[in-house]
């Protein structure tokens, strides 16, 4: 494969290329599913294999990708590339500068404790079966389902800088999904919730006990139907760990995109409020809020040698101290705010282009246990487990419902509540948190499926939180 | 090539005669320009060929997928998968794969990424892009042109083929002092239904607007007209309940309401993607011919979509429909009646992240983007930040009041997953009682 990518890169050098990279992914992919207790769908796409080839000429970028490797249709790519380069440089006023970068060698192989791949098919089979047949042991629990998704990806970036990175990774996304109904109503509850992606194998699945957990979504999705909504207007909320990690991507992760600030992803994604004037100023939260962006985290599954754009991993500080410091920025973009490339351009396969993309983005721990917060509450609501989620254009007007609230009277749990909803404005929504739990809640949570891009990329990525609490926020929207 | 692959796909499903096959082999290629600041952000071009199997043994079955298929890599996977299959659990509910034999007429199509090129696409946008220009508008957004050539083989004898090219121009005008947007689209397989000028006048237009005063607006109810992209992204999200699967996982709508009258009489919805004005389907997924239906008439809830497997599990009738091309009948008024009928109220030209909160109550939030406008008096006056809405599709629908006489084709990216592209045509609507939550504050 080395040898192949350097010929690619020969070859687009011999094109007249300021810059150029190629990318190589082979990936396998397996997913087995069960729905209502029975075997729906078990499937595998092995050795998936795609080049991309990226250039920049004239100033302006070309890129083409394919799944078809024989020279023939190869070296069409590298012609495609280099076309769509300079066909699109007479469609561009400004001429893209690019930050050059020191040349890295590497390698990197994640051994996960089971490998999925390898395990005998029955113990996985017989694993999800066994959850999936007591979600269907109680009459009120109408639909169900449980699956896992095994990925492994190998990739080879190589740039003409003379950049050459390898890597194996393997991820992993186990979920649970029950439906309660009573006739008139339905109500649900998923296990371990919407940010269910990990880095690992099939011990991430063991862990996660899931069959303990069928009896107690079961339970509660049963016991939401007849639950009450919140009727106060405002009120104190702790979100927990795994609501918490998407509330962090949708009002922070996407807004500190920096591609967003110049209008290139308007026609999809969207913009952002942040603009340049704001970095270093601008109280994005309160001072306990600190958020930052790392690629060095082999936690997480956004830890990459390099990114793919040959910029190093890095960890850097998005707000500190409630502060907007910096921006997950690419080699183009970053001059242009006068900050450094923040190791955040990734594609999810070789034949997509590389966009700006949060990697293991973070909010720092405080202080003290989930326990000790609710003690610590006199009157809200837990409120956890992502059931709608919904955000402007900005990134600045955000509504969230989750599963189930749990209410506080006097700092102890009394009583549920169903499907809780809460609105906000980002900055005003972070500088209304007052406590982050410490790092004995700290956990990392994910996603396999956070699409940006046109055409669309689902990319997997990693939060890091911890349960935090937010004063005074609109918990009584209703449709 | 393709065709001689295909042909060896044929001959394996008859060569075995224990384990039954389901073959989709699929040729994609997408040429997209994406541009910016009335720039070029980035060229792609990207090709695959893939096959996706589906083996079945009485009633169990795997599936696995192939990047460019030899026969060899697919007999060897054959193999591998005939020494385990039957040792996976069996699903109960599983009958037999489609069987539906019929094909339809192939009508000829062009590649339409040799129709409009790159250059051809930079010429287009550069005239857009200097039509804005003196409004102090810049333009953003995507031109895409894709071929896809697919095959759908099974051991029932299906043998299908169908080739589609679809277009899509999205242009987004964002004025570069206050951001306003404003949005044009152009979806379809024919190239010579576009039409430039008109194209480029009906952006200017919407720029000119855009320049109005902008205005924040107190959350309530209020009268809106819906854009025709808008009514089609809620039936476009009210599909979800017509899907047989829906009713089998009892997140259907619908559920229990066949046959009766759940919309004002004004509303009739039919899938048609044979309409010479939209993207154009010959088959469904399973490969059976995918015809018109109609799906609300008269108000009425006509059909479900059933697919073989869920017409098989819920002793359904399958219905060849897949929701892809959906049709709304026009009313009787114009649009500028609609406008001068409301004395305050909203025009809503897109909207933006809508996701259900509870999906068989039809609930859901969602904002305004791409130009919100305030309604003074019968007419367009002002800009209004974006606003989010917190609604029932069930309960818009009932409350639309008002049709508009001619209708337009939408085309929507489908940007999940494999990308492709599908298009409705609907006309602009008005909806009484339309619920804001809040204001975003910004544009």
């Amino acid at each position: 494969m080395k040898k192949l990518v350097n010929d690619i890169l020969n070859k687009t050098k011999a094109m007249g290329v300021t810059f150029a990279d190629v990318r190589f992914t082979s990936t396998d992919q397996e997913t087995v599913y069960f729905e209502k207790g029975s075997l729906k769908h078990f499937g595998r796409a092995m050795d998936s294999e795609a080049i991309g080839v990226k250039v920049l000429i004239d100033g302006c970028w070309g890129f083409a990708g394919t799944d078809i490797l024989n020279m023939t249709e190869i070296d069409k790519t590298i012609k495609l590339a280099v076309n769509n380069a300079k066909t699109g440089a007479k469609f561009r006023a400004q001429k893209i500068k690019y930050t050059p970068s020191k040349a890295v060698q590497a390698s990197y192989i994640f051994q996960p404790e089971e490998d999925p791949f390898l395990l005998d098919d029955q113990i996985k089979l017989n694993f999800l079966e066994n959850v999936a047949k007591k979600l269907t042991t109680d009459p009120r629990i109408v639909y169900s389902y449980a699956y896992a998704s095994f990925y492994r990806q190998y990739k080879v970036y190589a740039n003409t800088e003379g950049t050459f990175v390898d890597t194996i990774v393997y991820d992993v996304l186990p979920s649970m999904y029950v439906l309660a109904s009573n006739g008139k109503e339905t109500m649900s509850r998923t296990f371990p919730g919407h940010m269910n992606g990990r880095r690992g194998g099939f011990e991430v699945v063991r862990r996660l006990e899931m069959e303990k957990n069928t009896a107690i979504i079961m339970e509660e999705a049963i016991q939401l139907l007849d639950a009450p909504r919140i009727e106060e207007e405002k009120a104190d909320i702790i979100i927990g760990g795994g609501h918490l990690a998407l509330q962090l991507h949708e009002s922070v992760g996407h807004a500190t995109e920096a591609d967003r600030i110049f209008g290139k992803e308007i026609s999809y994604a969207g913009k952002t409020f942040i603009k340049p004037a704001m970095l270093g100023k601008f109280q994005y939260g309160s001072p306990i809020v600190n958020i930052y962006s790392d690629s060095t985290d082999k936690r997480g599954m956004g830890y990459h040698p390099v990114d793919d754009e040959g910029i190093p991993a890095r960890r850097c500080d998005i707000i500190k101290d409630g502060i907007l410091v910096d921006q997950q920025t690419s080699r183009e973009i970053a001059p242009l705010l006068k900050l450094e490339p923040s190791s955040n351009m990734m594609a999810s396969f070789a034949d997509d282009i590389p966009l700006i993309r949060m990697t293991n983005f973070c909010l720092a721990p405080g202080k003290g246990s989930l326990k000790d917060l609710i003690a610590d509450t006199e009157h809200g609501y837990l409120v956890d487990h992502t059931k709608t989620w919904s955000i402007d254009d900005n990134r600045n007007n955000f509504q969230f419902t989750t599963e189930i609230g749990w209410k506080i009277e006097n700092g102890k749990i009394n009583g549920i509540v169903k499907e809780p909803t809460y609105f906000g404005i980002t900055p005003e929504f972070w500088n209304a948190c007052d406590r982050i739990c410490g790092p004995e809640e700290w956990e990392m949570h994910g996603t396999f499926h956070c699409g940006k891009g046109e055409p669309g990329q689902t990319m997997h990525l990693s939060h890091g939180v911890a349960p935090a609490r937010f004063r005074n926020i609109v918990v009584n929207v209703k449709a | 090539m393709i065709l001689k692959f295909k042909e060896k796909l044929v001959k394996i499903c008859e060569e075995f005669t224990d384990i039954k096959f389901e073959f989709h082999l699929k040729k994609w290629h997408t040429d997209f320009l994406r541009f910016y600041q009335s720039q070029t952000n980035y060229n792609i071009s990207k090709s695959s060929l893939s096959l996706s199997t589906t083996i079945r043994k009485g009633k169990r079955s795997y599936g696995f997928s192939l990047d460019n298929p030899t026969e060899e890599a697919l007999r060897e996977k054959i193999n591998e998968v005939e020494k385990f299959i039957d040792d996976l659990p069996e699903d109960p509910d599983y009958v037999d794969m489609e069987a539906n034999c019929e094909k339809t007429a192939e009508i000829p199509k062009q590649d339409n990424r040799l129709v409009v090129d790159l250059e051809k696409k930079i010429e287009i946008l550069e005239q857009l892009s200097e039509a804005v220009a003196s409004l102090n508008y810049k333009i953003y957004g995507t031109f895409i042109c894709n071929y896809n050539d697919t095959y759908i083989v099974n051991s029932n004898g299906v043998d299908k083929h169908e080739m589609n090219s679809p277009i899509a121009l999205e242009v987004k005008a964002v004025n570069q002092e206050t951001e306003v947007t404003v949005l044009e689209t152009f979806g379809g397989e024919n190239f010579k239904s576009f039409d430039l000028p008109d194209f480029r006048d009906s952006l200017v237009r919407k720029a000119e607007a855009g320049n109005n005063e902008i205005v924040d607006l107190e959350p309530g109810k209020y009268p809106v007209v819906l854009a025709p992209r808008c009514i089609a992204e809620y039936f476009m999200y009210l599909m979800s309940s017509v899907s047989a699967r829906s009713l089998d996982s009892k997140m259907s709508f619908f559920e229990g309401k066949l046959d009766e009258q759940v919309f004002p009489k004004n509303i009739t919805i039919t899938d048609d993607p044979q309409h010479p004005d939209m993207m154009k389907y010959d088959y469904t997924s399973s490969g059976h011919p995918y015809k018109k239906m109609k799906i609300i008439e008269k108000g009425v809830f006509r059909n479900f979509i059933v697919s073989n497997y869920y017409a098989h599990k819920l002793k359904m009738k399958e219905t060849g429909s897949e929701a892809s091309a959906l049709v709304m009948d026009t009313g009787d008024k114009k649009l500028s009646e609609m406008i001068a009928g409301i004395k305050k109220g909203i025009y809503i030209s897109s909207l933006h992240y809508m996701n259900f909160i509870n999906a068989k109550e039809t609930s859901l939030t969602g904002l305004t983007r791409d130009g919100t406008f305030l309604i003074e008096d019968g007419k367009i006056t002002k800009v209004i930040n974006n606003l989010r809405f917190t609604e029932k599709i069930s309960r818009i629908i009932e409350n639309i009041t008002e049709i508009e006489d001619k209708a337009v084709t939408i085309p929507f990216s489908q940007n999940y997953g494999h990308f492709g592209i599908d298009s409705y045509r609907m006309p602009h609507v008005t909806v009484n009682n339309f619920n804001i939550t809040s204001t975003t504050g910004t544009i």
